[in-house]
C-alpha cells in the first residue's frame, strides 16, 4: 500500500496542476491524502478548493487542521486510509465471489469475519508514506508541528505487524524553487534522526504540483528495487535526491 | 463518506432493523463515541443502548472485539443484543448495534456526586473489567474519563469499544493525553500494560487534573516523559496510598491487568498487612449496603414512621 501525505497551507502558484498530478498518483495506485495546517485563528479558505480537489483527484482524504491537532490527524488519516485501501481490494472480491456489492451489502452476520480479514490485512500489508511538506515562508512556524507528526506517525507505524516505511520530502528545492528535495529516504526508524526537516530558507514559490510529479516518481523507484540501483539511478532527477 | 454526525435521530424516531425487524424508539442521545453516536431507545417496554455507526466497517471492528467478550464470560448478561443496519429518511443506510443500557455516569461527575471515598473501589473495579478484557485478547486502547460509566455501589462498565484492539496490534484509537506513546514512556502496541499506563493517567487527571493539562500542554514534545508524571503521584491525600502502585503502571512493571488488579486490592485494605480477604471486594459493597439500611431503618425507627422495610433488603 502506498501513500503520499501532503502537508500545506496554501495554493500552489508554479508549474503543473496539483490536482492533475494527484491524479497522476492514483494511477500510480499511490493514495493522496493532504491536510491543511493552520495556527490559531488563521483562515486559509483560498486554499480550501484546491485542498479538497486534490484529495478527491487523489482517491484520498482531506482535513485542515490547527497545529495542535497534525500529530492525532496525520495518525489517523493514515490508518483510515490503510482500512479504505484494504476494504476497496476486498469489495472487489466480494463481488467476484459473492455477487455482494460491499461489505455493507452483506448481512451483518457475516460481515464479521469479512471485517476480521480487513482488519488483519490493514495491520500486515506493507505500507509506505511518503510525506511531502510545504516548506514556502508561511509554514515556518509549523514547522515544529509537522516534525512531532512525522515522529508520531512512525511511532503508530512501528506498532503495525506488517513492514511500514515513510521517507520525508519538502518543497520548493531552494536552489532553483521548482521541485522538492528527499529529507529522509524509506526507511522505519527515526530514532537517530536529530533533525528531519533542515532549517530552510524560503522561497515564495509553492510548487505542489511538481513536486508530488517527483515523489511519485520516487514511488517507482523504490519499485524497481534497490537491487538494480545504478541503472536507475541515471533516472533520477537531480534535483530529487 | 458517510459519517454519523451528519445523522442525528430525533426523540420519537422510530428505527426499523433492514435484516430482522425490530423496532427500537429513540428517547434522547447518550453521547458520542469515535466510531458513532449513542442513543436510548425503547424496545419491547424496556430500555437499551443504540449506537449508530456512519461506516460498516469500523462498526462491524468494534462488534468483533464486544463478540469476543461475550464468548468469554458466558454466564453474564449479554452486553451486545443485536447487530443490524437501517434505511434513513434520506435513503442513507446506517449500521447500528443494540447494547444492555448501563445506568450511570461518567467516572469523574460520578466521584464528584458520590464523593472520592467512592475511588479506590471504582479503580478497583474498572481494573478487573480490564483484566477481563485483556484474558479475552483484547486491549481496550481509549481509557478515559468519559469512556468508564460507574453505576450503583460504584460498579463499572466499559462504554465505547472504538479502541478496542487484538493483543500484539496497534491500538487502533487513543487520546493523546492517556497515549504512552504520546508521553515518550512506550510503543503503541496493543498489550496489557498500554491499558495500565492509561488507568495510571486517568487516576491524575482524576485528582491531579490541572497539573496534568498543564504538562502536557507547556512541555517539549522532544521532553515529555513518564518520570513527569510520576511526580504528580504523592501530591494528592487520595492518591497518596497508590503512589508505588502508579509508578509501576506509568513505568510499564505490571505483567498483567490481573497482577495490577491484585496489587491494587492490597492496598485497599490496609497495604497487605492482614491476611488477604479473598473477593473482599463484594464483601466490603454489601457491607457498605448493610450499614446504609441500617442506618435508614433507624431513622425510620427514629421518626416513627410506619414504614416497612421493602422484603429482601434487610
Amino acid at each position: 500500500m502506498r501513500q503520499l501525505l501532503l502537508i500545506t497551507d496554501g495554493c500552489s502558484n508554479v508549474g503543473m496542476n496539483p490536482v492533475v498530478a494527484a491524479a497522476h498518483a492514483k494511477a500510480e495506485g499511490i493514495t493522496v491524502n493532504v491536510i491543511g495546517v493552520v495556527e490559531r485563528g488563521e483562515s486559509i479558505s483560498s486554499a480550501e478548493v484546491e485542498i479538497e480537489e486534490i484529495a478527491r483527484a487523489g482517491g484520498g482524504m482531506s482535513r485542515i487542521v490547527n497545529t495542535r491537532q497534525l500529530s492525532q490527524t496525520v495518525q489517523m488519516m493514515t490508518r483510515k486510509t490503510v482500512v479504505t485501501t484494504i476494504q476497496q481490494a476486498v469489495n472487489r472480491e466480494l463481488r467476484q465471489v459473492f455477487g455482494a456489492e460491499s461489505v455493507e451489502a452483506l448481512p451483518p452476520e457475516r460481515r464479521g469475519e469479512v471485517v476480521r480479514v480487513i482488519d488483519e490485512l490493514g495491520e500486515s500489508s506493507p505500507l509506505k508514506v511518503a510525506l511531502l511538506i510545504d516548506a514556502s515562508a508561511s509554514m515556518r512556524p509549523k514547522l515544529a508541528a509537522v516534525e512531532e507528526a512525522i515522529r508520531d506517525l512512525v511511532l503508530s507505524l512501528q506498532s503495525r505487524t506488517g513492514r511500514s516505511e515513510i521517507a520525508v520530502f519538502h518543497f520548493p528545492d531552494s536552489e532553483n524553487g521548482e521541485g522538492c528535495v528527499c529529507d529522509l529516504d524509506w526507511t522505519d526508524n527515526i530514532a537517530g534522526v536529530k533533525r528531519i526537516l533542515p532549517r530552510l530558507e524560503m522561497r515564495g514559490t509553492t510548487p505542489t504540483g511538481p513536486a508530488m510529479m517527483q515523489v511519485i516518481d520516487f514511488f517507482r523507484q523504490g519499485d524497481y528495487g534497490r537491487t538494480i540501483r545504478g541503472e536507475t539511478d541515471g533516472m533520477m532527477g537531480e534535483d530529487v535526491v | 463518506m458517510k459519517t454519523s454526525s451528519e445523522l442525528r435521530l430525533a426523540p420519537g424516531t422510530v428505527v426499523t432493523g433492514k435484516w430482522n425487524r425490530g423496532r427500537y424508539r429513540v428517547e434522547r442521545l447518550l453521547g458520542e463515541g469515535a466510531n458513532g453516536k449513542v442513543y436510548l431507545v425503547e424496545h419491547g417496554r424496556r430500555l437499551y443502548a443504540m449506537k449508530v455507526g456512519g461506516d460498516a466497517v469500523d462498526l462491524q471492528s468494534e462488534i468483533n472485539a464486544l463478540r469476543a467478550l461475550a464468548s468469554r464470560r458466558r454466564r453474564a448478561e449479554p452486553f451486545l443484543l443485536a447487530v443490524d443496519d437501517f434505511v434513513s429518511g434520506d435513503g442513507a443506510e446506517y449500521p447500528f448495534y443494540i447494547m444492555r443500557y448501563v445506568r450511570g455516569s461518567a467516572l469523574h461527575e460520578y466521584l464528584q456526586r458520590e464523593g472520592a471515598d467512592w475511588f479506590p473501589l471504582v479503580g478497583y473495579n474498572l481494573l478487573r473489567k480490564l483484566a477481563e478484557l485483556h484474558e479475552s485478547g483484547f486491549v481496550f486502547g481509549d481509557l478515559k474519563r468519559e469512556n468508564v460509566l460507574v453505576g450503583e455501589y460504584g460498579r463499572v462498565e466499559l462504554v465505547d469499544y472504538g479502541g478496542a484492539t487484538a493483543v500484539g496490534k496497534g491500538v487502533r484509537q487513543f487520546t493523546e493525553l492517556y497515549d504512552r506513546g504520546f508521553w515518550n514512556a512506550g510503543s503503541r502496541t496493543a498489550e496489557g500494560s498500554y491499558d495500565l499506563f492509561s488507568f495510571a493517567v486517568l487516576c491524575l487527571h482524576l485528582f491531579e487534573g490541572r497539573r496534568l493539562l498543564q504538562l502536557s500542554q507547556t512541555v517539549l514534545p522532544q521532553n515529555r516523559s513518564p518520570a513527569d508524571l510520576i511526580r504528580l503521584t504523592d501530591r494528592h491525600p487520595m492518591l497518596k496510598p497508590f503512589t508505588g502502585w502508579l509508578q509501576r503502571a506509568l513505568r510499564g512493571e505490571f505483567a498483567s491487568a490481573r497482577e495490577a488488579a491484585a496489587a491494587w486490592q492490597r492496598i485497599m485494605y490496609g497495604g497487605g498487612v492482614k491476611p488477604a480477604r479473598k473477593r473482599s471486594s463484594a464483601g466490603w459493597a454489601a457491607g457498605l449496603f448493610a450499614c446504609t439500611m441500617l442506618a435508614l431503618a433507624a431513622a425510620i425507627v427514629w421518626m416513627m414512621t410506619e414504614g416497612v422495610l421493602p422484603t429482601g433488603l434487610s
